[in-house]
């Protein structure tokens, strides 16, 4: 049995106790998958699993708070729902998570790089390549050139938190400590202070403020009532200056802080490629060596800054 | 101007009510003297400060910020201070990343009775920034803007927000 | 909004280093500034009727006071502005003296702070609204923790004027530390005999539940408010059958019990009662040398008990009391000399404790009042006394001094020369530390007419030779070594907090101080009090202090507890937190850290989660702001939107002139 009829049977089983599923459905190309709410039986026929899956459905799930629910997550994925479950905005009860081991999502924006291709017909995947029929021309591209970058480095490609685990777990593709090194982390290490700041300043006023990092963002769970838009309190103007761009990216990364499960959501969705993602994981890897802790592993334990120890091993007494 | 090296630079201090403020207020009443850029704002708690205000400051236009707090086991409300710890230890180690020099900001425990020591932090903390100079603007041109804001000063430029129609 | 500013010139305090005037003239460029002076002495009350005047003249509707520190007179201030008829709130100070003109000596740069304050001030304020109290009812219920002389006198003083009263005692009797003396200075009274008739009056007064055995397990509330969970510890002795007959005590055969009271002079009995004035007069099992609890056999007690009233299956349990205020009485403890190997490091028997020679001095002691040496039980002809040991000590981690020592080495040297004539006392001291009423002449009796030899200087060495111990030390005034032969040498050991203090301060919420005593709200104006509101102190746990200090601050304590209570109801401060339920998402992160429990999950009007602030019980610390993302949570006159707004202000005026 395939993993996809695996899972459809798994759903199929436990539909009747849920309002809706969340999934991924054939898009527009073969390329694509949007999200998919599967509330019928007859729905599962559309439900598609593979790399074209890239949407973090964890993201949805503020919205479907007091419905019986199911989700069909990646190992990334699932790090966002332990963190909402820690976090009591989805509750365990009302939740079936089913865990699809993951080998990796597609960047279409490299794909494009790579091939030359229109509208993406078919796709097949077979022997780390991937083959894409456009119009009557296929061609190909390895699949290790066209995956996500957080993918390359990806640690959890299994969900740790799940009712149903479809087929069997997948080795992570890299250790601990290659996940950690990040080339473009590297880079904005490599530059001194004065560049750094040029560096955000540069990025930081190509922002258009669109919030669609925020929407995208699994854990943004209170973007309708984001500071960026409130008038009371009243944290940001309407002004078009790098300052306001840039205090709203602080304002997303703090929330963040100690919370965030680089899904990568709001790296992909910026229309105007802003690197944001640098800022959060800058961010974990501090709250890494400072707390030990690592964002939605243990759904039972408390993110870092929402509570303290009398002696904190990592901090270091102050003087001056 | 201010005691260290002619020029004043502009420092923003967020201090707990109930001990450095106090200690503030000892070290004047001891008359130790200290540089004069810092402006104090007085808060509840270290536990109330956010580390966004600290953000707001450097992006606006001050050149350090100061956090001072009870010391550890010693706060008012029991816990503000060990929340405060942990925050302001990660936006610390935050701001090189954004290109802004960690000594910038500095966060410290300075309780109601020790005057002499809070006169200390101001000094040493007001001397680490005149080595660092003025903070870098992300919006050159916004000097002008203020300036025109200013204009009218007694003005309706920055009127409170309305309340919130939501 | 209409503001008004007034600026102080506090004398010559702010004028001499700040341009008062000038500062009155820049705020008047503030926004919402309608009208700015300064004044000679704004607290005054010629000041504080110029700020009403120009409230009702100008119609005010906020003030900036710059002057002192809000932490001076925040309180004069809001009670003026609400003569002319503000909400009090609707005053914010620019701290212009403590912050600007003590610690700066360039006018001009202190002139430019001291505009900057004042423009702080003004932005805060037109983010200010009116708050208004509520009121809520207090529980007329005391709770002292601790049965010792402070204790008792607050619980005594509050009973007395009405208020209910609940007494904790850890031990089994009341009296604490005094009722372990035989006599106190400098009068020489027998303490038992002074203490004696208060212990009782708490005991049969109407108002007072003495819960002796018992601990505090965790105090929860607010001012008015308290809930104390009262842990009874298993005395396996039904205390409300007990008669204090004592049969008990003397047919149980585990003789060899560490006898708590006698401070390990001589030794008790597993089931024990610890002095005959006890109160209340009860046997209590000592578990870990009771036959019947470690062995299983025995049980003699029990045979011979005529009420029935030795029960081994007893459990602690715990009670819960509501009470209004909380005066903690707990008293101290005493250093541990072992910890000077040059005093013999606690292995020699015949250097002891002033307590334990207390203890022999005392006629209802273990000794029956003779003195006599631990090692052979005799008579001490030479007794030497050491003072400062664990005191005035910075090596020792006691830096302090313990206040009463001096008194009561100059008194047990007197009791010395009455017990046993022929005796000689020799004093090795530091300093000697007589300051009270009645303590100078007591001291000069002891030398005079008791001929008690004093000796400036520390002892350096105690070591035993041929049956005696070799004291030897310093005689800083003479500059010479002296070496005294001493049958005993009795050890003033210094005070220091008792080993709960730290965990107790926790469960009420206060600070110790580097010492480890409670720390006062204030060390002049406020010593009873602590920064905790309904929280009193009485006593030793406030730092070393003797009977008469004890039994005043008890008094004082009480006065407080007193003059709290009086009232029906109280003010709750209104700068509490509150939700905006539009903004909240439920996600329960001010609920997971407000250290006070006072926000609990409720459902909104769609069913969803709901977080909401529970005003009586929100002090005010604004942790919970912080971690709400949406800003949700806000805290009263420290908003997110007033503090942004303290910024701005400043920020923009510092981006405008660098630009100049």
């Amino acid at each position: 049995m395939s993993q996809l009829t695996e899972l459809k049977e798994a759903i199929r089983k436990a539909l009747p106790d849920l309002d809706l599923v969340l999934g991924w459905r054939e898009g527009y190309d073969a390329l694509h998958a949007p999200p998919y709410h599967i509330r019928r039986q007859e729905d599962l026929e559309h439900l598609v699993f593979g790399p074209m899956c890239v949407n973090n459905l964890a993201s949805q799930l503020m919205h479907l708070r007091g419905k019986k629910v199911g989700i069909i997550v990646k190992g990334c994925d699932a790090r966002s729902v332990v963190e909402l479950l820690q976090e009591k905005i989805v509750n365990r009860e009302s939740l079936v998570i089913f865990a699809m081991p993951c080998k990796g999502v597609l960047d279409v924006k490299k794909i494009r790089r790579a091939l030359d291709i229109d509208h993406a017909r078919e796709v097949h995947f077979h022997n780390g390549t991937i083959e894409i029929t456009s119009g009557d021309k296929t061609s190909s591209v390895e699949l290790k050139d066209v995956l996500a970058d957080k993918c390359l480095r990806c640690h959890y490609p299994n969900a740790t938190e799940y009712d149903h685990f479809i087929g069997e777990p997948v080795e992570p593709r890299v250790s601990a400590e290659e996940a950690a090194a990040d080339p473009a982390m590297e880079e904005l290490a490599g530059m001194d202070l004065t560049e750094r700041f040029a560096f955000w300043k540069t990025h930081m006023n190509r922002c258009l403020r669109c919030y669609a990092c925020r929407n995208s963002c699994p854990l943004c769970f209170c973007r309708d009532v984001c500071l960026a838009d409130s008038r009371d309190p009243h944290w940001q103007s309407q002004e078009t200056s790098v300052r306001e761009k840039w205090m709203f990216q602080m304002i997303h990364a703090m929330h963040l802080a100690g919370r965030c499960t680089q899904c990568g959501e709001c790296e992909r969705a910026c229309p105007v490629g802003i690197p944001i993602l640098l800022l959060k994981k800058h961010l974990n890897a501090v709250v890494k060596d400072l707390f030990n802790y690592e964002a939605g592993i243990d759904p039972t334990a408390t993110p870092p800054l929402f509570t303290f120890k009398v002696e904190e091993e990592n901090i270091k007494e102050i003087e001056l | 101007m201010s005691d260290v090296g002619g020029k004043e630079l502009r420092i923003i201090g967020f201090l707990c009510n109930w001990c450095s403020y106090g200690g503030a207020d000892a070290a004047g009443v001891g008359r130790f003297s200290q540089p004069t850029d810092l402006r104090i704002i007085r808060m509840p708690c270290t536990g109330r400060v956010d580390p966004l205000f600290v953000l707001k400051a450097l992006v606006s236009g001050a050149d350090g910020v100061l956090v001072s707090g009870c010391h550890p086991r010693d706060c008012h409300y029991s816990e503000g201070n060990y929340y405060a710890r942990r925050r302001l230890e990660v936006l610390k180690r935050l701001l090189p990343m954004l290109g802004i020099h960690e000594d910038r900001f500095h966060y410290t425990w300075v309780s109601a009775s020790e005057g002499a020591r809070w006169q200390q932090v101001v000094t040493r903390f007001t001397e680490r920034i005149h080595e660092l100079g003025p903070m870098d603007s992300l919006d050159p041109e916004l000097a002008v803007c203020a300036i025109r804001e200013l204009g009218g000063e007694n003005g309706q430029a920055d009127q409170p927000a309305p309340a919130s129609g939501e | 909004m209409r503001i008004g500013v007034f600026v102080c010139h506090c004398g010559s305090n702010i004028a001499a280093r700040v341009n008062c005037a000038e500062v009155a003239k820049a705020a008047l460029n503030f926004p919402d500034v309608v009208f700015a002076t300064d004044e000679v002495y704004m607290c005054s009350e010629p000041g504080q009727e110029s700020i009403r005047k120009a409230i009702v003249e100008h119609r005010l509707d906020g003030v900036v006071v710059a002057s002192c520190s809000p932490r001076m007179h925040e309180v004069t201030f809001r009670r003026t502005v609400e003569r002319a008829g503000l909400n009090r709130y609707m005053v914010e100070m620019a701290n212009i003296r403590e912050h600007v003109s003590w610690i700066g000596h360039d006018k001009d740069s202190n002139t430019r702070k001291a505009i900057d304050l004042v423009r702080i001030a003004a932005a805060k304020l037109r983010r200010d609204k009116p708050l208004t109290f509520k009121t809520f009812e207090v529980v007329k219920k005391v709770l002292v923790v601790g049965g010792g002389v402070a204790g008792i006198q607050a619980a005594l003083d509050c009973a007395d004027a009405g208020l209910d009263v609940v007494l904790v005692e850890r031990k089994s009797t009341i009296g604490g530390r005094m009722a372990q003396l035989d006599k106190t200075f400098p009068t020489v009274d027998c303490s038992t005999c002074v203490l004696g008739p208060k212990m009782v009056d708490a005991a049969q007064h109407t108002r007072i539940s003495l819960m002796a055995y018992s601990e505090i397990e965790d105090v929860s509330g607010y001012v008015g408010n308290f809930t104390a969970r009262i842990k009874r510890k298993a005395s396996y002795v039904d205390f409300s059958k007990c008669t204090g007959c004592g049969l008990c005590t003397e047919k149980c055969p585990s003789k060899k019990t560490f006898d708590d009271f006698n401070e390990g002079v001589g030794t008790t009995t597993a089931i024990n009662i610890p002095f005959p004035q006890a109160i209340p007069k009860k046997a209590v099992i000592n578990p870990a040398t009771c036959l019947k609890l470690t062995k299983g056999k025995c049980g003699a007690c029990a045979k011979v008990c005529p009420t029935g009233a030795i029960n081994f299956d007893m459990r602690e349990e715990i009670v819960e009391e509501r009470v209004g205020a909380v005066i903690a009485a707990t008293g101290y403890d005493l250093f541990d000399h072992s910890k000077y190997e040059e005093y013999g490091g606690g292995k020699l028997p015949d250097v002891i404790t002033s307590i334990q020679y207390e203890r022999m001095l005392s006629a209802s002691g273990p000794t029956g009042g003779h003195v006599k040496r631990p090692s052979d039980g005799k008579e001490p002809k030479t007794v030497v006394f050491v003072s400062c040991v664990g005191s005035r000590d910075p090596a020792k981690g006691r830096p302090y001094c313990s206040n009463f020592c001096c008194m009561y080495i100059a008194k047990q040297s007197i009791l010395t020369k009455d017990h046993i004539p022929d005796s000689q006392s020799y004093v090795f001291y530091i300093d000697i530390r007589a300051p009270q009423k009645g303590y100078e002449e007591f001291t000069r009796r002891a030398q005079e007419e008791y001929g008690t030899r004093y000796i400036r200087g520390r002892v350096s060495k105690i070591y035993p030779e041929g049956g005696k111990l070799i004291v030897r030390g310093a005689d800083t005034l003479l500059g010479t070594q002296v070496e005294v032969q001493a049958d005993l040498v009795v050890l003033a050991v210094g005070v220091e907090p008792t080993p709960g203090a730290g965990k107790l301060a926790e469960k009420l919420r206060i600070s110790t101080d580097q010492n480890g005593f409670f720390m006062e709200s204030h060390p002049k104006l406020r010593p009873v009090e602590t920064n905790t509101a309904g929280v009193f102190l009485a006593g030793a746990c406030q730092g070393p202090k003797d009977i008469p200090a004890s039994v005043a601050q008890g008094s004082a304590a009480a006065g407080k507890a007193i003059s709290l209570l009086a009232r029906e109801r109280l003010e709750a401060d209104p700068q509490v937190s509150h939700v905006n339920p539009k903004r909240c998402v439920g996600c329960m992160k001010c609920v997971r850290v407000c250290p006070f429990k006072a926000i609990k999950e409720t459902t909104g009007r769609d069913g969803l989660p709901k977080a909401e602030v529970i005003e009586a019980m929100c002090q005010g610390c604004g942790i919970c702001s912080v971690v709400c993302p949406q800003g949700a949570v806000q805290l009263e006159h420290f908003k997110d939107d007033q503090i942004l707004a303290e910024v701005e202000a400043l920020c923009r005026t510092w981006v405008a002139k660098s630009c100049e």
